[in-house]
């Protein structure tokens, strides 16, 4: 997250119309720079990045230096490619530029793209580099391109000479099928002098490479570490929460079974054939229970007694998070005179008659006229009262039954 | 005798202004990474002969020291080797974020030309009135004294006096009753 000012030098000259990276040498370029500028200013959003172009008339800048992306990009737009580049002269257009930035406590960066021959030679090019570092001026230097006698050295000899403790790097990238960018992705270009990579840089990597950033959520606990932690506790309370869910459920289908009665020896039966509708919608029902239980066990604070109100919205939440659940609810609302209450919801489809026979009918195995079946109906169209929980209710109800 | 009246004048009112120094703000372009700037300036490293404070590409050095309250600067101690030591000195008060390309656009507010006697501690008398209201204080060594590729410094201290500013840290909070 170092605070930066870079300057970005496009060479735009002749040899940028080579298709050897695809779709040209220059639509490469101009990728890069894309996702540089977005790495740039995601990293830190005070940082700046300006453009400007080596080839053409002459050496012009595009855009100084500025933190709006949308100007960065759109200044990229009906480029013209042309001439040739003029190494020396751009970086020293770039670094005057950065000597005018706003924010004079950013750090000073020349991107260089060096596609084209170089026609200066060594000494010149390291005094350049030389003077780019007395003005601690960092270079990175993306060789691409034209590969011919001596420009390769030239370019080391102006990395070394500007180096000043690997804040200045140097990349080569040979013509191939990868993309100039995503090559340019894994390399301390992007990634900032070995800091870790910002998230931008991780994430992409992680995009294009496939493989997995090196940080957890992608987010360097260096770079920013509030963000990480937070990341972290909201992933383990998840879990916990999801945990603390699935236990319920747990409970509750034991509780059921453990009533040992019929009805809920049936109840839980279909909800493990779960051919139907009605048994998906009651696990989904269950599940929902559980999770709007905890929310309401949350808020309330004590025993899990729940207000109508509550209950409506525990309803609301169910029925939203799932439209088969809420076709349900809207037909037994209309069979039932009885407040919603989430927990009510069961019993009350299952206390629709003819909603629970045809139900039953399409059960494999269950006979509608089996006497323990209709006994079991007979029981629940008992049930009238609102429920806390199913089968605290189910238990007094048997028992005042038998 | 002038020697004597500087001499004086620093034991009478002049403080080292080292306390007064915001260490964050200070910067120093051109310096070697392995020989920086607090080799030359911090209590302690200053006083070590083999601890220098070393130019990097080439001999010039600017150095930039900003201070937590405005004082007035009196004398100037810059220390160094016979050979590799600084010639060549130009003071500006108040000027932020120089860079070598703009140190000829204003004049200097003081240049000292440092003899072989100011290298080994004789203090440079500045011309006062020139840093009575000091926030910042660029120093500039321009050349050295063997014209050799680095220049290096041993000790830089700076003496003076502080003006009467408001310490915000003493601000305490008026207790509610």
């Amino acid at each position: 997250m170092v605070l930066e000012a870079t300057m970005i030098c496009i060479d735009n000259s002749e040899w940028m119309r080579n298709g050897d990276y695809a779709p040209s040498r220059f639509q490469a370029q101009a990728d890069a720079v894309n996702l540089i500028c977005g790495a740039k200013t995601q990293s830190n959003p005070e940082n700046t990045v300006g453009v400007l172009t080596m080839a053409g008339k002459g050496v012009r800048v595009l855009v100084t230096p500025t933190s709006d992306l949308g100007k960065i990009l759109a200044c990229m737009h009906g480029l013209e490619i042309g001439g040739e580049m003029n190494l020396a002269a751009g970086i020293q257009v770039a670094q005057l530029a950065l000597k005018h930035r706003q924010n004079k406590k950013q750090q000073q960066r020349i991107i260089v793209f060096a596609g084209s021959p170089v026609m200066h030679d060594k000494k010149a090019l390291e005094m350049i580099g030389k003077k780019l570092k007395k003005n601690s001026v960092a270079l990175d230097i993306v060789n691409f391109g034209e590969d011919d006698e001596g420009k390769t050295e030239k370019l080391e000899a102006l990395l070394a000479a500007v180096n000043n403790n690997d804040t200045s790097h140097i990349v080569h990238v040979p013509a191939g099928p990868t993309a100039l960018s995503d090559v340019l992705i894994s390399t301390p270009i992007f990634t900032g002098d070995g800091e870790g990579g910002s998230g931008f840089a991780a994430s992409a990597a992680a995009a294009a490479a496939g493989g997995v950033s090196g940080f957890e959520f992608g987010v360097d606990p260096n770079l920013d570490p509030e963000l990480a932690l937070a990341l972290r506790v909201s992933m383990e309370e998840e879990r916990a929460r999801q945990e603390a869910a699935a236990k319920q459920a747990a409970e509750e289908a034991s509780k059921e079974e453990k009533g040992g009665e019929e009805q809920d020896a049936t109840m839980t039966e279909r909800a493990s054939e779960g051919a139907s509708e009605a048994d998906n919608k009651k696990i989904e029902i269950a599940d929902d229970d559980d999770t709007s239980l905890q929310q309401a066990l949350a808020m309330s604070m004590d025993e899990p007694t729940s207000s109508q109100g509550l209950q409506d919205t525990e309803m609301s939440d169910a029925a939203a998070e799932d439209p088969e659940l809420a076709l349900a609810l809207q037909l037994s609302v209309q069979d039932s005179t009885k407040d919603s209450s989430s927990q009510a919801d069961v019993s009350k489809l299952l206390a629709d008659q003819s909603f629970v026979s045809s139900i039953l009918a399409s059960l494999p195995g269950v006979d509608p006229n089996d006497p323990s079946v209709k006994e079991v109906l007979a029981s629940m169209q008992n049930q009238s009262e609102p429920q806390q929980k199913q089968d605290e209710d189910k238990a007094p109800k048997k028992e005042e039954e038998k | 005798m002038s020697a004597a009246e500087s001499a004086t004048a620093v034991q009478r009112s002049q403080v080292d202004l080292l306390d007064f120094i915001d260490w964050s703000g200070v910067e120093c372009l051109n310096q070697s990474s392995s020989h920086s700037l607090s080799n030359a300036l911090k209590q302690g490293y200053r006083e070590d002969e083999g601890l220098n404070l070393e130019s990097d590409a080439d001999e010039q050095l600017l150095i930039y020291i900003p201070f937590t309250q405005v004082i007035k600067l009196h004398s100037v101690v810059v220390m160094g080797s016979e050979e590799e030591g600084p010639k060549t000195v130009k003071l500006f008060a108040n000027r932020e974020h120089m860079g070598f390309s703009n140190v000829s656009d204003f004049p200097p507010s003081d240049t000292a030309v440092l003899s072989s006697d100011n290298l080994k501690g004789k203090p440079v008398v500045l011309k006062y009135v020139k840093f009575q209201n000091v926030r910042s204080l660029t120093i500039f060594i321009e050349d050295n004294q063997s014209g050799s590729e680095i220049t290096k410094i041993q000790k830089i201290a700076l003496y003076g006096s502080t003006v009467e500013t408001t310490d915000m840290k003493g601000l305490k909070k008026i207790e509610d009753h």
